[in-house]
């Protein structure tokens, strides 16, 4: 378990408070160009950042860029910024190339992302201890399936981005089977597929997410995840073990190609300072993918009635 | 061994032998049944090393080329999304007309219309632009490479080897490196179209210049043409036909793979579209994004096949008349149309569809999931981990014990006496060597057994030669270390391969026998073949959950379209003749199938096996999707981790095991043709 460590240590890295002043504008006349990303709370992100930019004076272009393959390419300039990195599925590229100082870190969006074990608000009732995670371990046999009797069965991420779940099950000792969803659609899908007929279901899975409220999905209350937990055996329940405890809140964070600073002073300095929280974000993400309104329309509205909430970052960096 | 006994029984008896020997000694040799970690050479960090290095030495070159590329590509899509709708709908409308009269035009309007009203009219502009600049770079190329391969016949091996390596290897597998020399953006799904979709015409000039006529050849040589004359005026345009289903079949490769394109990212096209909803489970959408790309692959694949008939001639007039319609309809309508991503008119359709999908599984979820159940119980399991594993009170209600094990192979040996006493001794042998492979499951199968097994099976159906290709390519494999994952993928995809023989089988043989089945049955075959697979994950996922079976299921939907079509293609085109000398000579319609028409379509029911077997592999990538850990889920890991040599190295190792799988079907094919006299 090495990653929810180096993810608090970038967590604690990333709270030094930068303050803003007036920077040039710099390259006016480029595009900065911001990856688009698969899902639709980065792509409300990105609109945000881009509209930001844009008062301040910049043109922005948005490019559509798949998440896992684009850091190569904002290494090179290709792509200028990505503006909602998730630590817990950042693929290693995005490491080997910030450690060799060809991604910048633009520090932290203030998205407080939660993740965790989730279940239907149904299983409660197939399960009275619950949301308490040693709930779990009674009701078992009614989360098993054919593939992991007499197991239950516990829908992990998919392999490439680590194995949490599996991780979790084994150091708290708890009687399932992790099985690795392939995509994030194979988990949203299951989560159709069950709530429809009221099955049973237990995942690890994210917030904010749309599908949390529109399943109705509730966390599971496991061990506090501490700093000790990950580091000292003797930090919760299993004396043997660390990691035997939920997820450390993972860090969402901005990068951008380190050519950035000198090309767009004051783009750099807007989009550092950028932050979004999971109230921000959540409602909007709802309308767009609950409700099936358009992104660009959703974020229009939004931006025009909470001025205040990000125009003295656009001010300070150009004025 | 005396000469008594056929070749394949004495291979079939070698290896139950060695069969026998693993299991014997597995408990004192443990590194019979897994390849100790020791001899296993680190093969993905050197094929990552060479593959870096390479990469990194030719990137300015291919930078160069890619961008030299992006520019026709950027071109032709602005001028696709600039030019107004009603125009472009209106000019391929009269293309249609002049090429395939009233019913193309049709065709071509309600295709066009559908992608119009879906709102997804300026992805699928964009997805037309790169397929704009593929299919022509992949003709090209493709069609350089089967002259090169007509003129010098000492390449002709390698090149053969080639292809099959361009086709089989999943394309996930070489992303991260191309990303490398490429850069960043759409030139990369292009340049991975491109690959993809040039061998089938590389393959088809070839054959064509293969089949013209000698007499041809030397009348041009005898009126003192040079080889290139007569290359170019003579044999080329003599073998058009065969070059132009080469170039219909790229078509269809260059748009089946548009999705690549998408996952790397870089431009706003239907493949986006399709990953976006599939990100969301969102079926109804999907589905709609997934048919605009059926749709163009059906128009273009109909509109340059009608290039290639012989074709009545239409009214020219009438082709101008809908042009200028078009343009009076365009200028008349530019104020008041709206922007064609304006239009979006399905949306209730879809959302009717995914409240038609809720409401299914809430009402068939328990059956559903009985069927799941016990697919599982009595077929998945029992040939993924063996009896021995499977049997549980849990799930057949009794444990496996040895006093079962040693009934059932008492049962097995009467069974295999019974047969070779009626002196079918092979049947045999194979029933004692099926019997072993079900106690022990494919996964938990000894190596040694494994590779001698292919040796034998190459040895009966091709000779030495192909016995030592099936062996050295299985040893790659094993000595890389990805022997699990791989056998994983066996499992998988040899599991489906059977059930595609049987069911395709079965649907291909009513489909000959019944003009009305083969109606319904051959749209959805086009269908099932062009959709982008990503859009069946969903409801496949939404009825049987992530696991084994709905990625068997996956699987099998698409790698059963080929087993109908060669088993009904083979049934229908028994020579006339033939039939009548059978019904002459008093055969009833059940002889008439059995010992007239299979036998004569044996060879091409074999040849469908083979597409099947090497659909089934390539979708093994898609199948990862929904969460298997065999080397598609491998693939996927190493696009996650930047990890270039075990993308590759994986990417390597399913293509082995399609390519040995594939050479012993052809081989036995082979035989079965020359029993037949055919060849």
């Amino acid at each position: 378990m090495k990653r929810p460590q180096a993810t608090a240590l970038a967590a604690i890295a990333g709270l030094s408070i930068s303050f803003a002043q007036a920077a040039e504008l710099g390259a006016v006349d480029e595009p900065i160009k911001l990856a688009v990303n698969e899902w639709t709370g980065q792509q409300i992100t990105t609109r945000i950042a881009g509209h930001m930019l844009e008062q301040a004076g910049y043109k922005v272009q948005y490019v559509t860029a798949g998440y896992q393959n684009m850091w190569q390419a904002m290494s090179d300039g290709d792509l200028d910024a990505a503006v909602e990195v998730w630590a817990s599925n950042v693929p290693q590229g995005y490491h080997q190339l910030h450690d060799a100082g060809k991604l910048e870190d633009l520090g932290a969006l203030g998205l407080d992302a939660r993740e965790g074990f989730v279940y239907p608000a149904y299983m409660e009732e197939t399960c009275p201890g619950l949301p308490d995670w040693q709930a779990l371990a009674e009701c078992a046999a009614s989360f098993a399936t054919v593939e992991t009797l007499p197991e239950g069965r516990l829908l992990d991420y998919p392999g490439e981005w680590g194995t949490p779940g599996a991780d979790r099950i084994k150091a708290l000792g708890l009687p399932f089977r992790a099985i690795p969803a392939g995509s994030e659609g194979a988990l949203v899908a299951e989560f159709r597929a069950a709530t429809a007929q009221n099955a049973p279901l237990l995942a690890v899975f994210w917030q904010p997410h749309w599908a949390i409220g529109a399943f109705d999905l509730r966390f599971a209350a496991l061990p506090e995840g501490t700093e000790e937990c990950y580091s000292d055996p003797a930090a919760g329940p299993n004396p043997d073990v660390t990691g035997d405890c939920d997820f450390i809140p993972t860090r969402v964070f901005k990068a951008a190609w380190p050519g950035m600073k000198e090309k767009w002073p004051a783009a750099h300095e807007i989009l550092s300072n950028l932050t979004l929280s999971v109230e921000q974000q959540q409602p909007l993400m709802g309308a767009v993918d609950v409700d099936g309104r358009q992104t660009p329309e959703v974020v229009a509205e939004w931006l025009a009635a909470n001025e205040s909430a990000w125009r003295p970052i656009v001010d300070a960096a150009v004025e | 061994m005396t000469d008594r006994f056929s070749p394949g029984t004495r291979a079939a008896a070698l290896t139950l032998l060695v069969g026998l020997a693993c299991v014997i000694f597995a408990p004192l040799a443990p590194w019979l049944v897994k390849w100790p970690a020791a001899l296993t050479v680190p093969a993905t960090e050197w094929i990552g090393a060479v593959v870096t290095w390479l990469a990194d030495a030719l990137k300015p070159l291919a930078r160069m080329g890619a961008r030299a590329l992006s520019w026709p590509m950027d071109w032709a899509g602005w001028a696709l999304i600039q030019t107004p709708f009603p125009l472009t709908i209106g000019a391929v409308t009269a293309l249609g007309w002049h090429l395939g009269g009233w019913r193309m035009a049709a065709g071509v309007l309600a295709g066009l219309g559908f992608v119009l009203i879906s709102g997804y009219w300026a992805p699928g502009m964009t997805t037309l632009s790169l397929v704009a600049v593929s299919v022509p770079l992949a003709l090209l190329a493709g069609g350089v490479t089967g002259i090169v391969a007509y003129k010098l016949p000492a390449l002709r091996r390698p090149i053969h080897v080639l292809l099959d390596v361009m086709q089989t290897v999943p394309t996930f597998a070489y992303l991260t490196p191309l990303l490398l020399l490429l850069g960043f953006g759409p030139v990369v799904g292009l340049i991975a179209s491109a690959i993809y979709a040039a061998p089938p015409i590389a393959r088809n000039v070839l054959l064509g210049l293969e089949r013209v006529d000698p007499d041809i050849r030397e009348a041009a040589a005898m009126n003192g043409a040079n080889p290139w004359q007569q290359l170019f005026l003579i044999e080329l345009p003599t073998a058009s036909r065969q070059i132009w289903v080469g170039v219909n079949q790229t078509i269809m490769a260059a748009l089946s793979m548009v999705i690549i394109a998408a996952v790397i990212g870089g431009f706003d096209d239907i493949g986006w579209a399709v990953l976006l909803t599939m990100r969301k489970a969102d079926f109804g959408n999907s589905l709609v994004a997934g048919l605009v790309i059926v749709i163009f692959a059906m128009l273009i694949d109909r509109l340059s096949g009608k290039l290639a008939e012989t074709r009545p001639v239409y009214s020219a007039r009438i082709t101008w008349v809908i042009l200028a319609l078009t343009v009076i309809c365009t200028l008349i309508a530019a104020r008041h149309l709206p922007a064609s991503n304006a239009i979006n008119l399905l949306g209730g359709v879809t959302d009717w569809m995914n409240a038609t999908l809720g409401r299914f599984i809430a009402a068939y979820g328990p059956l559903l999931n009985a069927i799941k159940t016990n697919a599982m119980i009595y077929l998945l399991l029992p040939l993924r981990i063996g009896f021995d594993h499977a049997v549980t009170p849990m799930t057949w209600g009794f444990q496996w014990s040895a006093p079962i094990s040693a009934a059932y192979f008492a049962v097995a040996a009467l069974l295999a006496a019974w047969l070779g006493w009626r002196g079918r001794l092979l049947a045999a042998l194979v029933l004692l060597l099926a019997a072993g492979v079900l106690k022990l499951g494919i996964t938990h199968l000894p190596w040694p057994f494994v590779l001698f097994g292919a040796g034998a099976l190459g040895w009966v159906a091709g000779g030495r030669g192909l016995a030592a290709y099936a062996v050295i390519l299985l040893a790659i494999i094993l000595v890389m270390g990805l022997w699990e994952p791989a056998l994983l993928s066996l499992y998988l995809s040899g599991t489906a391969v059977l059930i595609c023989a049987v069911v395709g089988g079965l649907i291909g043989l009513l489909s000959a026998l019944s003009p009305a089945m083969w109606r319904v049955v051959r749209p959805i075959c086009d269908l099932l073949q062009t959709i982008p697979m990503f859009v069946f994950l969903i409801p496949v996922l939404m009825f049987f959950q992530i696991g084994e079976f709905s990625a068997l299921l996956a699987i099998c939907s698409y790698a059963v379209v080929p087993m109908i079509r060669y088993t009904r293609q083979g049934l229908v085109s028994t020579p006339e003749d033939q039939v009548e000398a059978a019904i002459s000579s008093g055969a009833n319609r059940r002889a008439l199938l059995t010992e007239v028409r299979l036998p004569y379509a044996a060879p091409v029911i074999l040849l469908g096996l083979n597409q099947t077997i090497l659909y089934a592999f390539s979708m093994l990538v898609i199948a990862a999707l929904i969460g298997t850990t065999d080397l598609g889920q491998q693939i996927y890991l190493a696009l996650g981790q930047g990890d270039v040599g075990l993308g590759v190295a994986a990417g390597a190792a399913m293509a082995m095991l399609a390519l040995v799988a594939d050479r012993l079907v052809q081989g036995f094919a082979r035989k079965q043709s020359e029993a037949l006299g055919l060849e």
